[in-house]
């Protein structure tokens, strides 16, 4: 138990620390400044904006000098100045203060002759803790951040990685806990060359192309020799069809259909889908939901929620057979924002999707399928027939 | 001082010059006999006398070779339960031996190799048996039996989903050929169709032969376990020929028809 509440206090490790900070909690504290419209989208102007200015947000540079903003021409005056900002204006080039290293590439200690040690005020210093402040709670929180643990064990060697649970339900409601995911799953080797060869594969196994030209046999006529042999001046030929002549067969051209059929191992297959899941979590582009429950059925609603959420232009969701109806309205209207069951899911839409969000089940039922690959049997029959381990 | 020389080419595609082709001759001009021929001698191939050898391999049975290295080094990983009786399903089953049915494969024979190390008591059915094999076995406490399985019969052993999948009655095994019924009646083979006397003396020779005493199976706790044995006509276990076993629905059809319930208890 103590493990676990230490682990849950530290984000997991993959977030940015930047943007979280502070320990799960629901209630933001509230704005200091006005909110402003996002850009000249319509309808867009009731949510408030997300992004620097956002309460909170501290950018890694930022100082107390921040407020000295460096312009294009490399001025460094404060906001207001008289004479405006010309490259003939008092001070300019001149710079009003230089930031000099220790000489031993320090920035926050001096170190003088004498022994004295002087430290740079400026320097960005160690937040010291802060003490706990009343957290005004929605709704009661659960024991304990992790909702979910993995459904298959976890090798002792390995230990699973996390990633915030999620809801759909109001477009603030990000962080509801954490839950845990199979590291054989979701923290495999980046196999590009995997992903390449099973992409690769999906594209050029369903391939038949019908292309084909008639051969000099094919074309009609041409069964004649045209003109003598010797004694008429010109070349000597055998039919007007052949690859030679306007108008002839071809002699090397595409033949019937083709298949570009091929099948790549089992596991391959598999190991692509787990190196996509990891290389999506990686790159901070899978999301888990609780569930799929939306509170309108409108698509704009949807459009909303990923643009106020950063996810990206395109999100594949990702749900086991059941899916809410709103959630299915909304999602038949939208080009870029797409619903499919568990059992579609494959690298090619993974990759093609900036965004991919999967539920509970779905996280559930994708580490069972998955994993039972690296501990079964060879095939003694085909496995559309029954099996008795056969998940 | 090792000094290496770099190779001299006669340039061009495929080495250049002669390409590796020789000087003039049949050799550069590709026109050299017949593999064999030793230039109008009576070749080898032909001076030698024909002599059946291979005559008929491709009709001859064959027996899939199981090593007792290989049972213990299943029964240690937990692939094959000895607490069960050992039969050619559990085998496939854990992936331990592959048998080819069409490929004239007439099942499993036990092989020496791993006999020293060999300590687990089991109760194995095979098709072949060498006499150290079944020494070793019997050492250990355990039960080994020779049985014959046709090869249809065989196919149903190795593979029985796809054939419950099939619908078909299970048939009733087929008795060994006229070749075979003299080596699955000797007790020294522990034969199916043996007397079970015989097979407790010919236990007892094979003891003093190898010179080991014989554990009592009888006072074991799983000498019930050890000593079910098939039926001849029967294939698997707790299934007799006549049924059907739907697994789609989890049930299994018996006979009522007098004919039939005499023809496969026969």
């Amino acid at each position: 138990m103590t493990s676990r509440l230490a682990t849950a206090a530290e984000p997991p490790r993959h977030r940015d620390p930047r943007e979280l900070g502070d320990p799960p909690s629901r209630a933001l504290p509230a704005p200091s400044q006005p909110r402003r419209p996002l850009g000249a989208t319509p309808g867009m102007e009731c949510l408030p904006s997300r992004g620097r200015r956002r309460p909170g947000y501290r950018s890694p540079g930022s100082t107390e000098y921040s407020k000295f903003l460096l312009r294009a021409h490399g001025c460094r005056h404060p906001v207001a100045h008289p004479g405006g900002c010309q490259p003939g204006h008092p001070g300019a080039g001149t710079p009003l203060h230089t930031r000099r290293d220790n000489g031993r590439g320090r920035w926050d200690r001096h170190h003088h002759r004498g022994g004295a040690v002087t430290e740079d005020p400026r320097a960005r210093r160690v937040r010291p803790p802060e003490p706990p402040r009343e957290k005004l709670l929605l709704s009661p929180l659960p024991r304990s951040p992790v909702l979910r643990a993995c459904s298959v064990p976890v090798p002792s060697h390995l230990s699973p990685v996390q990633a915030w649970v999620e809801s759909l339900r109001h477009h603030d409601d990000e962080r509801r806990g954490l839950t845990d995911l199979h590291p054989d799953v979701f923290a495999v080797r980046p196999r590009l060359d995997i992903l390449h060869a099973v992409a690769m594969w999906q594209k050029n196994f369903k391939r038949i192309s019908y292309a084909k030209v008639k051969t000099r046999a094919e074309v009609r006529g041409g069964g004649r020799k045209p003109w003598r042999q010797k004694g008429s001046g010109r070349a000597r030929h055998g039919s007007i069809r052949s690859p030679l002549w306007r108008g002839g067969g071809i002699a090397h051209g595409p033949r019937g259909p083709t298949s570009y059929y091929y099948m790549l191992p089992m596991k391959v297959r598999v190991l692509g889908l787990k190196v996509a899941l990891t290389v999506k979590l990686m790159q901070d582009d899978l999301h888990v939901v609780d569930s799929l429950e939306i509170p309108t059925a409108d698509p704009q609603y949807l459009l909303d929620l990923a643009r106020y959420r950063r996810w990206g232009r395109s999100v594949l969701i990702v749900d086991v057979n059941e899916m809410p109806e709103n959630i299915g309205t909304a999602a038949a209207g939208l080009k870029t924002i797409n619903l499919i069951p568990v059992l579609g899911l494959n690298v090619h839409s993974m990759l093609k999707h900036e965004t991919l969000v999967l539920t509970l089940d779905t996280v559930t039922f994708l580490e069972k399928k998955l994993l039972w690959h690296d501990t079964r049997y060879s095939a003694l029959y085909p496995f559309s027939m029954p099996y008795s381990d056969f998940p | 001082m090792i000094v290496f020389k770099e190779r001299r080419r006669g340039r061009g595609r495929y080495g250049g010059r002669k390409c590796g082709r020789g000087h003039k001759g049949e050799r550069q001009r590709g026109n050299r006999p017949r593999l064999g021929f030793e230039g109008g001698q009576t070749p080898f191939y032909l001076a030698i006398p024909k002599y059946g050898f291979n005559e008929g391999h491709s009709r001859r049975r064959q027996y899939q070779p199981l090593s007792l290295q290989r049972l213990q080094y299943l029964i240690d990983l937990g692939r094959v339960d000895p607490t069960q009786p050992i039969d050619l399903t559990q085998l496939t089953n854990a992936r331990g031996v592959t048998v080819q049915p069409l490929k004239r494969d007439y099942g499993v024979q036990l092989v020496e190799e791993g006999a020293d190390i060999f300590s687990a008591k089991v109760n194995i059915e095979v098709q072949r048996a060498s006499e150290l094999a079944i020494a070793t076995i019997e050492k250990n406490g355990g039960v080994v039996t020779t049985s014959f399985y046709d090869p249809r019969s065989l196919e149903i052993l190795c593979k029985p989903v796809v054939f419950f999948l099939r619908g078909q009655p299970i048939p009733k095994r087929m008795l060994p050929p006229e070749d075979l019924v003299r080596y699955y009646t000797d007790a020294r083979n522990r034969g199916y169709l043996a007397d079970p006397s015989k097979v407790a003396e010919a236990r007892l020779e094979l003891a003093k032969k190898y010179g080991y005493v014989l554990p009592d199976i009888t006072k074991d706790e799983l000498f019930k376990m050890l000593s079910t044995r098939k039926d001849p006509r029967q294939i698997f276990f707790g299934l007799a020929p006549g049924w059907i076993v739907n697994m789609a629905d989890k049930k299994i059809l018996k006979p009522t028809d007098e004919r039939l319930l005499k023809y496969y208890s026969s």
